[in-house]
């Protein structure tokens, strides 16, 4: 059995304990939020221990084999080194940290520690992701020459149907480390990497203010691979009113022999889709299996298949896919096109 | 007496949106007193989404609203720009994402955050029912009100404008409280504050999804104008149960309403409406299933969905 910590219950905290339900051989002992009504949420699904600040949860972390840190950026380095330095194997939200700095830390941390550590590359367990990679890989469209990859969703501005109040530390730089480069396109170029499984060489990027924040608001990004020069274009932005299952995700793989959409494989009706996953969890609970939590929502599904990976990992001694230096990796992209915007739109090497 | 309600059709750019926003005030025969020295201003900035989207009040109307005053009223004026937190949405963010506050630079007026105003609680008496609100102390003492609504539907109220742009002005943020009896609360806000000028922005209009109205709506009467606005989005007046309430309540008179300028089926016609089943209604149907779906099987719903 593998013992677990929770550290933050937002939006993604939740949804990462509630996860945890339906993993075998895992259980959320502990759970640490500021928020008393989010501790009440944890207590009604089991957890025992509950925690206002964190670190009494890590000093109190002796019977815990793992955390799960979803906090906010300004908090991530200092809550992974914490853990990491109590023994503990460490899944932390993206972005790994908020700038280069806090990532090198965080790598040598890792290192020391011979702990497992995940960091939540969520968009790599997707379905549709995991088919297109399988499909390049195999040499299905020839040699990768351009990936087109964008997303525009809400950000930090919940929908007015699902209202909450906005995380206000994000439109603070030093605590966010970025706006929409950094909370959606860290997924974005972290994909660009996935599939060209190289480091990146240049960047060009353009930055867009439009709701007046000292954060981006969007982002547009021109990256070429350091060793076969497949270029990405990366588009993203916090600037759309759309809410579940409307999803302004899309991607292009352009080779020499072919291109894959990742529109052709994902479900043409997220709606006939829900029906049909929900109707064989249904059958499932009926028949008195195990039921595939979240496959229902096809995107939300990601998120328990990438736990799930992280405690198989920890459970079978292995290392995880995604790693501290994929973190790092990103960030370092993420601060070449800031620089690249700062100084005029030029190309940065 | 008629309560005139005009209409007049605009193109987006700044000087034409001006030129209609003086135009539909000139045809209400509205006169602001010139002893006027403190005025309020009121957009909707219901959200943090910008004009464009049809959620919100263009701030170039806002504007044109500031240099009428300071027209009419003299440029000493104590010029308001102001909005209340609502359970979603914090004014201050508001104001700097939605361009209030290059507006205030520009025509160095004052922006404020209701909710961080003196409250005084009202009670007041509507369909039966007592509903006590905390009313911000500055829309109470100004000398000249000024609500600038826009033009969208909502699935509770299925309009939103004039009148429920003043419920916006409750100084506590969880307005949701108000929500299981909303179309009372509505008309029991418009009972303590009585805006004296409503200039409507239906530039971009928010019906299944934005439209390019080109429209400014304006009048004295704030139910005279949500008569016509609910003809433009598609409601028969009397099927709109706040402005049921607020005749029967002595708020408005549909005898009373007048309308002038351009045909209100010019923007009728291009208005997209709600069909049979409300967009809203779908939401709530969705979730409804989401929830039994989880009860029986035990599955997750993405937090997100449960706030």
């Amino acid at each position: 059995m593998v013992n677990v910590g929770v550290i933050g219950l937002g939006r993604m905290g939740m949804l990462h304990l509630m996860d945890c339900l339906h993993i075998d051989d895992v259980k959320v002992v502990a759970a640490a939020d500021s928020s008393k009504k989010a501790l009440n949420k944890a207590k009604s699904f089991g957890v025992s221990r509950l925690y206002t600040d964190y670190h009494d949860l890590l000093n109190d972390s002796s019977d815990l084999d793992a955390v799960i840190i979803s906090l906010p950026n300004f908090l991530h380095f200092e809550s992974v080194q914490l853990a990491l330095e109590a023994g503990l194997n460490v899944f932390v939200e993206k972005p790994m940290a908020r700038n280069v700095d806090e990532c090198r830390k965080i790598v040598r941390l890792v290192e020391k520690s011979g702990r497992k550590f995940m960091v939540g590359h969520v968009m790599r367990f997707e379905d549709d992701i995991v088919k297109m990679k399988e499909a390049v890989d195999k040499g299905v469209i020839g040699k990768l020459e351009v990936v087109t990859v964008e997303e525009v969703i809400n950000g930090p501005f919940s929908h007015p149907r699902v209202p909450s109040p906005v995380a206000e530390w994000w439109f603070n730089p030093e605590k966010s480390g970025g706006g929409a480069l950094l909370d959606i396109g860290y997924h974005l170029i972290d994909l660009f990497r996935f599939f060209t499984g190289e480091d990146c060489g240049a960047v060009f990027s353009c930055l867009d203010y439009r709701f007046n924040l000292p954060v981006e608001d969007g982002a547009i990004l021109v990256l070429r691979s350091s060793n076969s020069f497949t270029k990405g274009i990366i588009n993203v932005g916090w600037y759309q009113k759309t809410i579940y299952p409307k999803y302004d995700f899309n991607l292009t793989l352009h080779g020499n022999a072919g291109y894959l959409s990742a529109a052709d494989f994902r479900p043409r009706s997220l709606y006939v889709h829900a029906l049909k996953e929900g109707t064989k969890n249904l059958l499932r609970k009926l028949f008195g299996r195990k039921i595939t939590p979240l496959s229902y929502t096809y995107y939300y599904e990601a998120f328990y298949k990438e736990l799930k990976h992280f405690f198989d990992c920890v459970k079978d001694d292995l290392n995880p896919s995604v790693s501290a230096v994929d973190g790092l990796k990103t960030i370092e992209l993420i601060e070449k096109a800031y620089k690249s915007f700062n100084e005029k739109g030029r190309s940065v090497d | 007496m008629a309560n005139v309600v005009s209409l007049v059709r605009v193109q987006s750019s700044e000087k034409d949106i001006k030129r209609s926003v003086l135009e539909a005030i000139h045809l209400t025969g509205f006169k602001p007193s010139e002893s006027v020295k403190s005025v309020v201003i009121k957009p909707n900035l219901a959200y943090y989404w910008d004009a464009n989207t049809g959620y919100t009040t263009d701030p170039r109307v806002v504007a044109t609203l500031i240099d009428y005053v300071r027209e009419k009223c003299g440029g000493n004026v104590d010029i308001k720009v102001v909005e209340a937190d609502a359970s979603a949405m914090r004014t201050k963010i508001a104001f700097k994402v939605l361009g209030y506050e290059k507006l205030a630079e520009e025509k160095d007026v004052r922006l404020f955050n209701l909710s961080e105003d003196k409250l005084i609680e009202k009670t007041v008496r509507v369909n039966g029912l007592d509903i006590t609100y905390k009313v911000p102390e500055s829309l109470l003492k100004s000398d000249l009100f000024i609500n600038a609504p826009k033009l969208k539907i909502m699935k509770i109220v299925k309009i939103t404008c004039a009148m429920k742009n003043l419920f916006g002005c409750i100084g506590t943020a969880r307005k949701i409280v108000y929500h299981k009896f909303l179309n009372e609360a509505v008309v029991g806000i418009n009972k303590i504050l009585h805006p004296h000028l409503t200039v409507v922005d239906g530039i971009v209009a928010l019906g299944r999804h934005p439209i390019k109205l080109g429209l400014i709506m304006a009048g004295v009467d704030p139910f005279s104008v949500d008569w016509v606005a609910s003809q433009i989005m598609g409601y028969k007046p009397s099927s709109v149960k706040f402005l049921k309430i607020a005749i029967k309540e002595g708020l408005g008179k549909t005898s009373d309403v007048a309308i002038c300028g351009e045909k209100v089926s010019e923007f009728a016609k291009v208005f997209p409406k709600e069909g049979l089943v409300s967009t809203g209604s779908l939401w709530a149907v969705q979730f409804w299933l989401l929830k039994t779906y989880r009860q029986i099987v035990g599955d997750i719903i993405p937090p997100v969905f449960e706030e």
